[in-house]
């Protein structure tokens, strides 16, 4: 046989057999030998499901075509390809296109709606608008210019996660789109609190400069990044009165883990930060609120400056040990149970916080090749969107169904983690429900939604809505915003009674304003169908029956075996769509029944797991 | 599967609208169906308690909630947040609501809410993560497996049943987590749904056995899996026959989703729900933004009371608010205030005797940072919930100490 998919499918029959012939629970730990082994792989036990789970982890996943060129690499020329990406030309991959949303007079843009009017009375201007000399609702284009920034600066990162999503779907060097978007988790900045997407691009292109160069430089980075400083109130961390959130988020998320330092490091350590700011998008330090007494931070006593907290917290060895088990977790696997983590600890350190060296390391070893770790992997919502995009072989992200809200009915938004402690993980990813919206994703990717709203063109809020709807027909700013009654008699809430009660401005005009300004100025996102062609794929493949197409989706799609049980029920069920078990009668119609198949095979638990 | 975007609390304008104006439309149509079943319910539950369980993420300023306007120390700790007493609901001499609660004053003045003050642990954490693990676990220091409310459910229903615990949210939290029961988890009633063709569903139908595989993540997988099949239908199914008149407020957070859940007679007992993503969080320019955050709050637990009332279970479901920790007690000079250690909890509903439990803590005799000294250990409080309301002896099994309930029932 000479057909193009015969190896692929060899490689599927070796999945399902597994499935079929389980051991015995007992023999478990001597059936996977290779767990907790640092030993790097060799080359004769290199082969295609090997290589695809290679690119699974260290990236998002690969077409049948990535993968076999990756299995014909020896395993150390495959892990140097991925983890050595910087002579990988990346230049077919566009930069981000900016609307053009901000102004001059958005830069050190208020905490709230109230503290901008409160500048505006007080000095008659706030976001570079001035308050009108009289007249009704003299404050009302500041609170619109206040408004239409929230939402320009939402609409325009929701632009900026496709962008990233593009480049996860088509870059060369996916380890650095793969730890990018780790480090956005570890370093979690929120945009709803930083309200400025040039801040979060900024950030983005901090994180994937370092994606997998030195540790402590990164940290140093993100602590002069001005999207994180904003985030963790750096700002109004002074001499004589630190607030604490930005040493204690250093410590306790990026560094080191609770537990590792007392109450009093943290204290001394915000001192060493008090100053640090950003103008804008540089950062800068304020001399004159900077502490320049001696601080003692882990041990240590100096007059410490923030970078120098840092190399103190780089010399503690759990640092490298939390820092590496981290990224254990996010590559290998979630059960750190005879996890090598002291061993892959003092790679890390030993190469003075060099991050590549870990990542080959752990690549090429063995441990990450043991059955305890391969197919044991919830994927994130945004792995699963991503590598579902590639195994099927597009090239375009979908503008339908829509990337952000795609992943965020699974539970994340890439710019908006739940908080500064990024995402939960492992298993927090599947609950009862996202269980089921992740098959439903599979399937508005394969039948779309033709009731579609793209919520950068249609306000998502019903009342912004309604008073549009109001003002067009000419009604009065306060008649137009009125609260709609609920005409049941019920009691109103209390939060419903005091909405409309400013003579200076109307909050909900400029709220209706802001989204109408910001619709307007907000490039568009591409509203395409995902184009997948699952009849071509198959003919391509030569495949002649209904078995046959279920082998391949599931190997082709699936990293962990469905049971032989469910299997035949594909079988049948695609045989009994097409009225035939004969692909080649089924010919001029095969696609619908397969698109039905695959929503099928991407609506298993199993297909959950990367 | 119709898109939809959440804003900042994680809320759909959906979810808003559903509750509060949007249910006006409908309530024609089906408040007639609620009320059958509520009668229904109330007969086929035979009394069985319900533990509603809020959790206010991100660490409540429990002073600048229960402000103790009474005390001058408070308001030389907060010169300028301390809450004025101008515009304070007050409760008695020494204690007022912050304005933000006013949807809950009638409920107190009905002796409907127990405030117990102090309630904190031994050597408090000041991470919002670990210290919700603690209260999650109800297990300092311990790394607990388990939450406290899936162990509970595991001692009252030991072996696990369907549907017996719900947490509506978008992640799981360690607080449900269970040995023998698979929570309910979900965040939208109405998208818990497979969609799929009809020719599809008895696939939907089948789950695989997981016995037999030595993946651990695909059996986990599976299970979740059934536990979706179980629960679902009846979970959409109450949500499209619920509607109420009650204005649950501008942001009516899940409890409108735990209302139709109740209404339908789920045989679910402990329900868990939270004001997500450590919204309480208010280091910077805090006293608009905690009010708003406090009528949100108010206003939806009100709601959820007054919808209660209407279906005739007002009896039958109590409510705990918590947060993982109070504020410092003197502000910070970002108008604002730092993670702090005790604060109060809430016990809410009919069968509450209202009223002040616990020693408020000294605001001048405070810890090494400032912080409120702890009078009562919060599982004193998970004591009383579950031995005093849900009657369930063995408090101290669950909890793994000697933790006496406060007189709050009965």
């Amino acid at each position: 046989m000479s057909r193009p998919g015969y190896a692929l499918r060899r490689a599927g029959a070796a999945i399902l057999a597994v499935s079929v012939a389980l051991p015995a629970q007992g023999a478990l730990a001597a059936s996977d030998p290779w767990r907790g082994d640092l030993t790097p792989i060799a080359a004769e036990d290199w082969n295609y499901d090997r290589a695809a789970h290679l690119l699974e982890r260290a990236g998002f996943g690969g077409t049948p075509e990535e993968i076999r060129r990756f299995a014909a690499m020896t395993p150390d020329r495959a892990v140097r390809r991925l983890v050595n990406y910087e002579s990988v030309d990346n230049g077919h991959l566009p930069a981000f296109d900016h609307s053009g949303v901000h102004d001059p007079g958005l830069v050190d843009f208020p905490p709230s709606r109230p503290a901008t009017t409160r500048l505006a009375r007080e000095t008659g201007e706030a976001l570079g608008v001035r308050v009108k000399p009289q007249g009704n609702r003299p404050l009302q284009p500041v609170v619109n210019k206040f408004f239409y920034w929230l939402r320009a600066s939402m609409l325009e990162t929701r632009r900026i996660a496709y962008w990233w999503g593009g480049r996860m779907l088509n870059t060369r060097r996916p380890l650095e789109e793969k730890m990018t978007l780790f480090w956005h988790g570890h370093f979690a900045t929120i945009e709803s609190k930083v309200r400025d997407y040039r801040k979060m691009l900024l950030q983005n292109e901090t994180l994937r400069a370092h994606a997998t160069g030195n540790f402590g430089d990164l940290v140093v980075a993100v602590a002069q990044d001005p999207a994180m400083l904003y985030f963790l109130d750096a700002g109004v961390n002074v001499k004589g009165a630190p607030n604490e959130n930005f040493a204690r988020e250093i410590m306790e998320l990026f560094t080191m883990g609770v537990g590792n330092y007392s109450e009093r490091d943290i204290r001394e350590a915000a001192r060493a930060f008090t100053g640090w700011n950003a103008d804008d998008l540089t950062f800068v330090v304020h001399a004159d609120q900077h502490d320049e007494g001696a601080k003692t931070v882990l041990g240590e006593t100096g007059n410490f400056d923030g970078a120098e907290v840092v190399d103190i917290i780089l010399r503690q060895p759990v640092t490298a040990r939390y820092v590496t088990e981290k990224i254990y977790r996010y590559v290998v696997r979630e059960d750190t149970r005879d996890a090598p983590l002291d061993a892959l600890a003092a790679v890390l350190r030993e190469a003075n916080y060099e991050l590549k060296p870990l990542l080959r390391t752990i690549f090429l070893s063995r441990d990450f090749y043991s059955r305890a770790s391969v197919g044991t992997h919830i994927k994130s919502p945004v792995q699963l969107a991503i590598s579902t995009y590639r195994k099927l072989g597009l090239t375009e992200m979908p503008g339908i169904p829509d990337f952000n809200e795609a992943t965020t009915a699974l539970g994340q938004t890439l710019f908006w983690p739940p908080t500064v402690a990024g995402w939960a993980r492992g298993r927090a990813w599947v609950t009862p429900g996202l269980l089921l919206e992740r098959g439903n994703f599979a399937r508005d990717l394969l039948f779309t939604d033709i009731d579609f709203h793209a919520h950068d063109r249609f306000a998502p809020d019903p009342t912004i809505r309604d008073v549009h709807m109001r003002v067009k027909e000419g009604a009065d700013i306060t008649s137009a915003t009125m609260p709609v009654q609920d005409g049941a008699g019920g009691m109103m809430a209390e939060s419903n009674m005091m909405a409309d009660r400013d003579e200076d401005f109307n909050t909900r005009f400029g709220s209706y304003r802001g989204w109408q300004m910001a619709i307007q100025r907000v490039k568009a996102i591409p509203r395409i169908a995902a184009q997948v062609d699952l009849a071509a794929m198959v003919r391509a493949e030569g495949l002649e029956t209904a078995a046959e197409a279920v082998d391949y989706f599931l190997a082709r799609f699936m990293s962990a075996p469905v049971g032989a049980a469910e299997r035949t029920m594909m079988v049948d069920f695609l045989a009994a769509e097409l009225g035939t078990a004969d692909l080649a009668a089924a010919e001029s119609y095969l696609e619908e029944p397969l698109r039905m198949l695959l929503h099928l095979v991407m609506s298993q638990p199993e297909y959950q797991l990367g | 599967m119709n898109a939809r975007f959440l804003d900042e609390r994680g809320l759909s304008r959906r979810d808003i609208l559903r509750a509060g104006l949007g249910a006006g439309a409908l309530g024609a149509l089906g408040a007639g169906s609620v009320f059958a079943r509520a009668g229904r319910a109330a007969a086929a539950a035979g009394g069985d308690k319900i533990l509603v369980v809020f959790e206010m993420s991100g660490g409540n300023d429990g002073l600048n909630t229960v402000v103790p306007y009474g005390d001058d120390a408070y308001y030389r700790q907060r010169p300028t947040i301390g809450l004025k007493p101008d515009g304070l609901i007050p409760l008695d001499d020494r204690f007022a609501f912050n304005p933000g609660l006013i949807g809950l004053e009638e409920m107190y003045r009905d002796g409907d809410i127990a405030i117990v003050h102090g309630a904190g642990y031994d050597n408090p954490s000041f991470s919002h993560f670990t210290s919700m693990a603690y209260w999650h676990t109800a297990a300092p220091n311990s790394g607990a497996e388990y939450g406290w409310v899936g162990r509970l459910a595991d001692a009252m229903k030991p072996g696990g049943a369907s549907n017996y615990v719900v947490n509506i949210d978008a992640t799981q939290s360690l607080a449900v987590r269970s040995r023998d029961h698979v929570p309910v988890v979900f965040d939208d009633p109405a998208r818990f749904r497979r969609e799929g063709f009809f020719q599809e569903q008895p696939l939907f139908r089948h789950v695989a056995e997981a016995g037999g595989s030595d993946n651990p993540s695909r059996r986990y997988l599976l299970d979740i899996a059934r536990s979706a099949l179980d629960a679902s239908a009846l979970v959409r199914e109450a949500w499209a026959a619920y509607s109420t008149p009650v204005d649950y407020g501008l942001v009516p957070l899940d409890l409108p989703k735990v209302a139709a859940l109740i209404a339908a007679d789920l045989p679910t007992r402990l329900y868990y729900t939270a004001f997500r993503n450590n919204a309480f969080d208010t280091h910077v320019h805090q006293n608009n933004l905690h009010r708003r955050l406090l009528t949100y709050a108010a206003d939806a637990i009100a709601g959820f009371f007054a919808d209660m009332e209407r279906i005739g279970r007002a009896d039958d479901v109590t409510m705990m608010v918590f947060s993982e920790f109070g504020r410092r007690v003197p502000e910070n000079t970002s108008l604002g205030t730092d993670h702090g250690a005790a604060g109060p909890m809430f016990l809410i509903g009919k069968p509450v005797r209202g009223g002040h439990y616990g020693e408020p803590p000294s605001l001048t005799e405070l810890d090494a940072g400032d912080n409120l000294i702890h009078t009562v250990d919060f599982r004193r409080v998970y004591a009383t919930a579950i031995e005093g309301w849900l009657g369930f002896d063995g408090a101290n099994d669950i909890l793994g100490g000697n933790f006496p309930p406060l007189p709050v029932f009965g």
